[in-house]
């Protein structure tokens, strides 16, 4: 037995990280300050990064390594979530953090840091492991990409890999075309897009649920469920990201990626092992099982929505035209909600719905699956139909994590009169130690080379396939937007949508 | 003296009920629908049920903080015993501990039962705490009276549990022989001390990939090692088969606990208050460890109801 194996206690030990050094594109971005480093800080607060471990961070910026270190002190003791903040932890942490002034499409860039990685491997034996994060436009993930082929960083003695965030393109062909670029410079096994979605606990908890417990998986199937209703509710507008999200719009930002994933994760078949590639099959063999609408299919299946002034709260609430950068006509979808149908044995005839908003009544995201309602309503005169009311399992990913199972009871006394009860499992109760962020369970599984929770070029075409006719034919239509009130959920057709089925919408 | 109440498990269970029954009643009927629709009320929780011995001395309030804290991250039925000396006593109570989660709108509250009982009554206890447990979910005793262990009675309290927790550090605490002796009867059993050094063990574990060192020398602190610095010596002989390890006393009133880590002539791991400093490539290194109060020492144990080879091996290699 190696020593190595000896050495090892998996019912107690949090899996730790090998050595390496993180690249970080965008060092001085958003992402960098109030995600990318609190969870880096975070994993070393928790010992689980190797003592060779090294952040180099490259933006345009000039600025010094103190002047960085100095920067993400900052950053992370503001944005740490539900953790201290140790002073001689950061020391040791920050002499591990460097900065390199430069512009992606300079290639003297690609040099300096080809010889900064060679002195940080020197410095912090890191064995030449390198992870490059591209927190950066999605318009330079191309041009980095060659730009570290072209200056041989993309193979070394020690292991190569790629975090790119998304958006993986802004339609099917660009997609493609991205990939045919990264696929140039990085083997796939080497390329980790990014859904921080898959990284919550919560997102990993529908597997755990599913498959980790033997009641629930026979009932999972056309026969007994009705309809699944997916819904992302976020009760603030668009805040400052007008201009982005002009670009994206609602079903490109949350559908095509993180909720097709959360529905992939929901309706996969089980795996045969809870490796990377047979999850991700399974994921992507789903994903690809979604039916194609037919242009004349995507008015009774898919609803477009703008929300224009209204309250939310208290708060009066201007409309999405109104916001700084966005066009006064603008035709960018802040609501998308879709039918979708899964073509296999498991799901044929079950509607899936999707709907995703902004300035909506309330921040919440859930899977809500209604099972079919008894066969015989035999206390139907007893009751004012209570036992009708389908069986609804609640699968909440935010803010209150959780599970909930909606059933009926009868009242207590005389006679048989029926009640709907809720009978809850609250994640945040029930385990109340701190959950790591989505960030540090995605960036410890990409340093550690675990893929699982990261989506491949098939998921993410699969997924690009299944919207595209959607967004084929919403760019030929001139909507009447805006055609929501901020604080409302989402525009009428939304629901006369789930109507044509005899469904309504759940109001989480 | 006044005649004794009878002690039923089945009042025990009533009296629970009615708590719960009670703290769902206030706002009406109408309060429950509310809660059941909108998440108001009182969530009752519950993953296991957790029989505490402690002596009657033990300072109850702080004892009630831990067992609190436990609740967050392992909701259970808590039976508490205090077991005292002196004549014929036994007498219980029930209550709730509640707790309103930051944020929430719900309280979430768990059942505690607390039984006061002399030594002599020992087998009632056993009696009324064993219908006690919730069926179905684990059992754990946490172990914390001497007066059991010097009345040799640990084994009459073993049948109420799936796995029995003690501290070695505690004054009056099982000795590894006896310890022994319950993983040889085929008890789960857990040690605080063995918890202790999980963070310490884990770094090592990580400094010694793929290093195969001729020795390793933990320096303990005190006249005598205690029982965190056998453990560690234990763990590295089982693992290390190729490794000299030994202890080496520094002297001082550390109370035998490792205060560093010497591997060969090339690294020392020094072990501070909260912190392993260690020099490595050049660069000085500190890693955070566990502060190590019960209440997180036991959140790791009662997260293991199953055989811990690893523990088990060290265990058994100084007992052997």
């Amino acid at each position: 037995m190696s020593p190595e194996t000896s050495l090892q206690d998996p019912l107690r030990f949090h899996r730790k990280s090998p050595p390496c050094a993180v690249v970080i594109y965008g060092a001085n971005g958003d992402l960098t300050k109030r995600k990318l480093m609190p969870a880096l800080y975070r994993l070393a607060y928790e010992g689980r990064l190797a003592p060779g471990f090294a952040v180099i961070g490259i933006s345009r910026t000039a600025m010094s390594n103190d002047d960085f270190r100095e920067r993400m002190h900052e950053s992370v003791k503001k944005f740490l979530e539900d953790s201290p903040f140790d002073e001689e932890l950061w020391k040791s942490f920050s002499q591990g953090l460097f900065y390199l002034a430069g512009d992606v499409s300079d290639p003297p860039s690609y040099q300096a840091l080809v010889k900064c990685l060679a002195e940080v491997e020197e410095a912090r034996k890191t064995e030449d492991n390198t992870l490059f994060y591209l927190s950066t436009q999605p318009s330079q993930y191309a041009e980095i990409a060659e730009g570290l082929a072209a200056s041989g960083l993309n193979k070394g003695k020690g292991w190569r890999r790629i975090v790119i965030e998304k958006p993986f393109g802004h339609d099917l062909q660009s997609a493609r075309e991205l990939q045919s670029r990264l696929e140039k410079c990085f083997h796939e096994n080497e390329i980790y897009r990014i859904d921080h979605y898959l990284g919550k606990e919560t997102v990993q908890n529908i597997m755990a649920f599913r498959f980790g417990n033997g009641i629930f998986e026979p009932l999972w199937n056309r026969t007994y469920i009705d309809h699944v209703q997916i819904t992302a509710a976020e009760s603030i507008g668009v805040e400052g990201r007008g201009a982005y999200y002009q670009e994206a719009g609602a079903l490109r930002d949350m559908i095509q990626n993180h909720l097709l994933q959360v529905m992939a994760t929901v309706t996969m078949e089980p795996a045969s092992s809870f490796t990377s590639d047979a999850v991700r099959d399974e994921r992507a063999k789903l994903l690809r099982a979604i039916r194609i609408m037919r242009p004349d299919q995507v008015p009774d299946n898919a609803v477009s929505g703008q929300y224009g002034p209204g309250r939310s709260g208290s708060e009066q609430v201007s409309g999405f035209r109104s916001e700084k950068g966005v066009d006064p006509e603008s035709q960018t979808n802040t609501f998308a909600a879709v039918t979708f149908l899964v073509d296999n044995w498991r799901w044929a005839g079950v509607p899936f719905y999707i709907r995703t908003g902004k300035a909506l009544p309330k921040r919440i995201t859930e899977i809500a699956i209604n099972f079919r309602t008894a066969p015989l309503a035999m206390f139907r005169k007893a009751t004012a139909g209570a036992e009708a009311l389908p069986n609804v399992l609640i699968l909440r990913i935010q803010p209150e994590e959780g599970i909930s199972l909606n059933f009926v009871s009868k009242r207590p006394g005389s006679g048989m009169q029926l009640r709907p009860v809720s009978m809850d499992f609250n994640y945040g109760s029930s385990f109340g130690e701190r959950s790591p962020s989505a960030y540090e369970t995605l960036l410890l599984d990409a340093i550690s080379g675990d893929a699982t929770l990261y989506t491949r070029q098939d998921m993410v075409e699969a997924s690009w396939q299944a919207v595209q006719p959607i967004l084929d034919y919403w760019s030929t239509q001139k909507f009447d937007f805006p055609n929501y009130a901020a604080g409302t959920w989402g525009p009428e057709a939304a629901d006369e949508m789930l109507a044509r089925w005899g469904h309504t919408w759940r109001r989480p | 003296m006044t005649a004794e109440k009878p002690i039923k498990p089945d009042k025990i269970l009533k009296e629970l009920s009615e708590i719960w029954s009670s703290m769902a009643k206030p706002d009406g009927d109408a309060a429950i629908a509310d809660a059941a629709t909108h998440g108001g009320g009182v969530l009752r929780a519950c993953a296991m049920t957790l029989v505490s011995f402690v002596d009657d001395e033990e300072d109850s309030m702080a004892l009630n903080n831990t067992l609190a804290g436990l609740m967050k991250e392992h909701p259970s039925r808590s039976v508490v015993v205090r077991l005292k000396e002196g004549e014929d006593f036994l007498d219980s109570r029930v209550f709730a501990q509640c707790w309103m989660p930051f944020g929430h709108r719900r309280q979430i509250c768990c059942e505690q039962i607390e039984i006061t009982a002399s030594m002599n009554r020992l087998a009632d206890v056993a009696a009324i705490v064993g219908p006690l447990a919730v069926p179905d979910l684990p059992r754990v005793i946490l172990m914390r009276s001497a007066r059991i262990v010097r009345a040799g009675a640990l084994r009459k309290i073993l049948p109420l549990g799936d796995k029995i927790i003690v501290d070695s550090e505690l004054p009056g605490a099982p000795c590894f022989g006896e310890l022994g002796g319950l993983l040889d009867a085929g008890h789960i059993t857990g040690d605080l001390a063995w918890t202790r050094i999980t963070d310490i063990r884990a770094l090592l574990a990580h400094l010694l990939q793929a290093k195969s060192p001729k020795q390793i020398v933990i320096e303990y602190s005190g006249r005598e090692a205690g029982p965190e610095a056998r453990y560690l010596e234990a763990w590295l002989e089982a693992a290390l088969p190729a490794t000299k390890v030994g202890l080496k006393g520094t002297g001082g009133d550390g109370g035998g606990k490792p205060s560093a880590v010497n591997v060969d002539a090339d690294l020392k791991v020094l072990l501070t208050d909260g912190a392993a400093e260690y020099d490595m490539g050049g660069m000085h290194q500190r890693a955070a460890m566990s502060k190590c109060s019960d209440e997180e020492l036991l959140n790791i144990e009662l997260g293991i109801v199953i055989h811990d080879p690893v523990f088990e091996r060290a265990l058994n290699r100084i007992t052997a």
